[in-house]
């Protein structure tokens, strides 16, 4: 197993404990840093390397936060040189940085730092020379031994990857190794749990980087803040003055380019036993000690233990399962999923999961969490909505408030990232006549900063060796224990699974699992 | 750091007034207001437009030029951040009393071109009125929002004038860089940050210059196995352009924020011929740092900017050398260092051009670099004492808007080959800056404590 190191206490961020550290970091805000390092990316020449994570590195070079020393080395199957690599990187990043136009000079430096072997997953050699190449270049850059293994790769590339490492020596040495694998982890819990074993095996779990890239965006992370950081929601943000919460997790794109996955994993694997059991997580728990990774992610173990698993006859009456035909969306007419290319003709597999799911805690008791996630929605909204209960009594009387909406909370976290309230108002006139008015709260106009790119801060938080926003273990095992009964009960027809029209807020299935609770969706 | 920000249009006026009260001005931006709230509501909306204000931001201008330069500033931060901006103008040729107003409230595009009120007030005013800030825009002040008084120019330090004006502000956004007398003026900002309310933040677009100075050094020190080096300081050497006291305010603010991050305490300094200046600090209460401040000349620098920072160190297990520079190349290959073809693409009549205008360019740069040593010549101020009041010759303005800039730090640790690492600095507009200054940085205890060291420093000198 690879030598546990303590997160390195390198961060920047100008706070009370910061400074005591660094006093030099005192006041400079959110600049942070990292030990130097060498990053191996497998899977170098992949989509997700070209679109996301080389891009987002370039763009840690220009905010100037990668280390001195830092270093990138491409590991895939496809036989180039140094300067082959260089030449896609420099192309990827052209292509897809969030920034541009693309800073030569930052460009030209980050190339200088990036290298490219072969290798063959299956083969111990190319792990071997690899060995050889990370050494000369610790010797060269002064990285102390210090490694970040991305695996951007499919996900049963993962575990022959890690034993790869062990046998070729590549773990175990002075400085930290740590690895960062992407969701799906495993499909159910049992793979799950043979995934983390054979990791843990390599790697001390805190070295283990689950990626989950909605909690390395802004808004996701101001859940906490908005909840933690002020005084007045606190009190409400619970089962007596909450009546229900909404999670929407909508697209408007089909499957695209990735029919062959998601023919196998589903709304559910790909979209709620991850993303929007972590938007649950963290609009449920209970404050944190602190926001650092453990106390944060204790705290969503337990609330999502608390969850009360949704087994046998109540998967029928608590979930709902769909699957888009053809229809419209955004003006232009689209397949059916069962059309899409590598999918299967006869496909069972649902774009659309909704479930209601209750908290057994003091907090929440009684109160049903929606959540819905699906794609060919009308439009790409992800929003968690807090709605409150209605007065206990009406001091105006039924007919002024008759347009008046029970008060409710939205958080957006995509897109027009931000918060509104609504509440009841008086419209201006001789008498008394209420109605909702909201105030909102745009990211975008409220703070001068660009808002970075999710796997800027994951990476970044990766090489700092700070997992607060990754994802544990048990974190992973848990969420699996809820949706392995329900998956179980779909494989086997319950519900059956309803065909709804592209362009729509899914089947009406949906909309009647709100109704008999005497509630409706809230339209993004 | 902020986006560099785009220019906005001069907005279109809602009134106008010769002769007014500060009474009239704000029955005028009520009004204002209220058109507004109307003509931006949604469509099929019966509700007018509910108004957003995040903070009132008073320029005081100089000048024309300088007034132009702060409407503009204003309408851009509007499309970020809704607020109220009263730019002022000392006007001598107004009357005395007597305020010449203008007010537009209108609706600037921000992201997801969702209208943002811009509220610009412009007051021109002389004597009385201009002398007593604090009387004059109270009335006009959003409450419960920040207000920053922005002071575009060389505020008189010292004067009741602006210890009143500042009672009423939230913080004080300057650009220490630009004073007029640099040195005197630097003292006196120290003297008013000790003097004022505790609440008062000073925001200053030199910090602001020297954030990528601070970072890199912070960052060569952030790693878990340099906190050692850090604690063994020995010798800081800073770089700067320009002799004198008053081009030493940079390199002096930079050292004072060491000096305090650090807990170092000054024991000697003096300073010598050629802009050499020699500094003792005792560290850890035994420890000597070696402090030396070099005045050297580089073509693309104005005076007062610094050119790179050396620290150096040994400590019990390793010795270590740290340096940055700035725009290490840009003296051989940047424009002033390499030769250019006087035959570009067009044959005779361009390449006479070409010669033409070299020649132009060649009287126009003898007037611009002797500017500050004839100015030095006719008031008898040594240099960096001071500056021509308004400059005239803008290529080589004493301090630049742009900070765009290559950093190459050089890392030695023991026997260990030297690292090498480039970084770019993003180019700032002056505007950025100041949106920068008021995102955060208005009320900063670093610079505060910084500032109290470099003051401390300079009045050594």
């Amino acid at each position: 197993m690879s030598e546990v190191h303590a997160p390195s206490q390198t961060s920047l961020r100008g706070g009370e404990g910061t400074a005591q550290l660094n006093p030099l970091a005192e006041g400079l805000h959110d600049y942070r840093v990292a030990d130097a390092s060498i990053m191996v990316i497998f899977g170098a020449t992949g989509d997700l390397s070209s679109k996301k994570l080389l891009p987002a590195l370039y763009n840690l070079a220009k905010q100037r936060l990668l280390p001195a020393g830092f270093a990138v080395v491409g590991a895939a199957i496809d036989e180039l040189s140094d300067d082959q690599f260089r030449k896609h990187a420099s192309e990827a990043i052209t292509a897809h940085s969030r920034t541009q136009p693309i800073d030569p000079t930052v460009l030209q430096a980050f190339l200088q730092a990036a290298f490219y072997i072969k290798v063959d997953f299956g083969k111990l050699d190319d792990f071997k020379a690899l060995k050889h190449k990370l050494e000369d270049l610790d010797s060269q850059r002064h990285t102390g031994g210090n490694k970040v293994y991305y695996c951007a790769t499919p996900p049963p590339t993962y575990e022959t990857i890690a034993e790869q490492l062990k046998a070729s020596g590549m773990t175990g040495n002075p400085g930290y190794d740590r690895i960062v694998v992407e969701k799906p982890f495993g499909s159910d819990l049992k793979s799950a749990r043979e995934l983390n074993k054979i990791l843990q095996g390599v790697f001390h779990e805190d070295s283990v980087y689950r990626i989950d890239h909605y909690l390395g965006k802004e808004t996701v992370q101001n859940i906490l803040a908005f909840r933690f950081a002020n005084s007045i929601f606190e009190p409400v943000w619970n089962t007596n003055l909450i009546d229900h919460v909404q999670i929407t997790a909508a697209e408007e794109i089909g499957v695209e380019m990735r029919g062959g996955y998601y023919d196998r994993a589903g709304a559910m694997r790909d979209i709620i036993q991850n993303h929007a059991l972590q938007l649950l997580a963290l609009t449920a728990m209970e404050p944190p000690v602190a926001f650092d990774a453990n106390a944060v992610r204790d705290e969503k173990v337990k609330v999502l233990r608390a969850i009360r698993p949704i087994v046998d006859g109540d998967v029928a009456h608590a979930t709902v399962r769909g699957q888009y035909g053809k229809g419209w969306v955004l003006g232009e007419r689209v397949i059916a999923y069962r059309e899409e290319k590598n999918v299967a003709k006869g496909s069972l597999t649902e774009t659309f999961a909704a479930l209601r799911l209750y908290i057994d805690n003091w907090r929440w008791a009684g109160v049903p969490f929606y959540i819905r996630a699906g794609k060919r929605m009308p439009k790409r909204a992800t929003e968690i909505r807090i709605q409150f209960k209605r007065p206990p009594h009406l001091t105006f009387g039924r007919e002024a408030a008759q347009e008046l909406d029970p008060n409710a909370i939205t958080l957006r976290i995509q897109p027009e990232e931000g918060i509104s309230l609504r509440f009841g108002a008086k419209v201006p006139s001789a008498g008394v006549k209420l109605r909702s008015v909201t105030m909102d709260f745009e990211y975008a106009t409220s703070f001068l900063v660009e808002v970075p790119e999710a796997y800027e801060r994951l990476l970044l938080d990766c090489m700092i060796g700070d997992p607060t926003l990754f994802t544990r273990a048990d974190e992973v095992e848990t969420a699996w224990t809820l949706i392995d009964p329900i998956e179980a009960a779909w494989r086997d027809d319950r519900p059956p699974l309803h065909i709804y029209d592209s362009g729509t807020w899914g089947p009406a299935a949906a909309a009647k699992l709100l109704e008999q609770d005497g509630r409706e969706w809230h339209r993004p | 750091m902020a986006p560099p920000l785009s220019t906005v249009a001069p907005p279109e006026l809602d009134w106008k007034g010769d002769d007014v009260t500060i009474g009239d001005v704000l029955n005028a931006l009520n009004e204002a207001r209220r058109k507004f709230a109307y003509a931006a509501r949604s469509e099929g909306d019966d509700h007018p437009h509910p108004r957003n204000c995040v903070m009132t931001l008073i320029a005081v201008a100089p000048d024309e030029k300088r007034e132009d330069f702060a409407l503009r500033s204003a309408m851009d931060i509007a499309t970020h951040h809704p607020s109220l901006a009263i730019v002022i103008r000392d006007q001598p040729n107004i009357r005395q009393g007597l305020i010449r107003a203008t007010v537009s409230a209108h609706p600037v595009s921000g992201p997801f071109n969702k209208p943002a009120p811009c509220e610009l007030v412009t007051l021109h005013v002389h004597g009385g009125a201009g002398s007593h800030l604090d009387a004059l825009v109270d009335p006009l002040l959003v409450s419960g929002v920040p207000t920053y008084l922005w002071w575009l120019g060389t505020p008189e330090f010292g004067s009741e004038e602006l210890h009143d004006a500042v009672k009423i502000c939230d913080a004080l956004v300057i650009d220490s860089s630009t004073f007029e007398r640099p040195y005197q003026s630097f003292i006196g900002l120290a003297n008013l940050v000790d003097r004022s309310h505790k609440r008062l933040g000073v925001a200053d677009f030199q910090w602001v210059r020297l954030t990528p100075w601070r970072e890199t050094i912070a960052q060569f020190f952030a790693t878990s196995d340099r906190t050692e080096l850090m604690r063994s300081i020995s010798e800081v050497g800073i770089d700067y352009a320009g002799e004198g006291r008053g081009n030493r305010v940079a390199a002096a603010l930079l050292l004072g924020w060491l000096a305090s991050a650090l807990d170092w305490k000054l024991q000697r300094a003096v300073a010598g011929t050629g802009g050499v200046v020699s500094a003792i600090y005792q560290a850890d209460g035994w420890r000597t740092v070696e402090v030396a401040f070099r005045s050297v000349p580089r073509s693309h620098l104005v005076g007062g900017e610094i050119s790179s920072v050396r620290i150096a160190g040994a400590a019990p297990s390793t010795s270590f050398k740290f340096s940055i520079e700035r725009d290490p190349d840009r003296e051989r290959h940047g424009e002033g260092g390499e030769f250019r073809r006087v035959h570009t693409t067009g044959g005779e009549d361009e390449a006479g051009m070409e010669i033409a205008r070299r020649r132009a360019e060649k009287h126009r740069d003898v007037v611009t670099n002797n500017r500050e040593s004839l100015h030095h010549t006719n008031t008898g101020d040594p240099p960096g004492e001071s500056v021509p009041a308004q400059p005239t010759v803008l290529p080589t303005e004493r301090r630049r808007a742009d900070t765009s800039d290559v950093m190459l730090t050089k890392i030695d640790i023991g026997d260990a080959r030297t690292l090498r690492h480039v970084q770019r600095v993003p180019e700032m507009s002056e505007a950025a800056m100041l949106l920068e200054l008021l995102s955060g940085r208005a009320r900063d205890q670093v610079y505060n404590r910084a500032l109290g060291r470099a003051a401390e420093l300079m009045r050594k000198l």
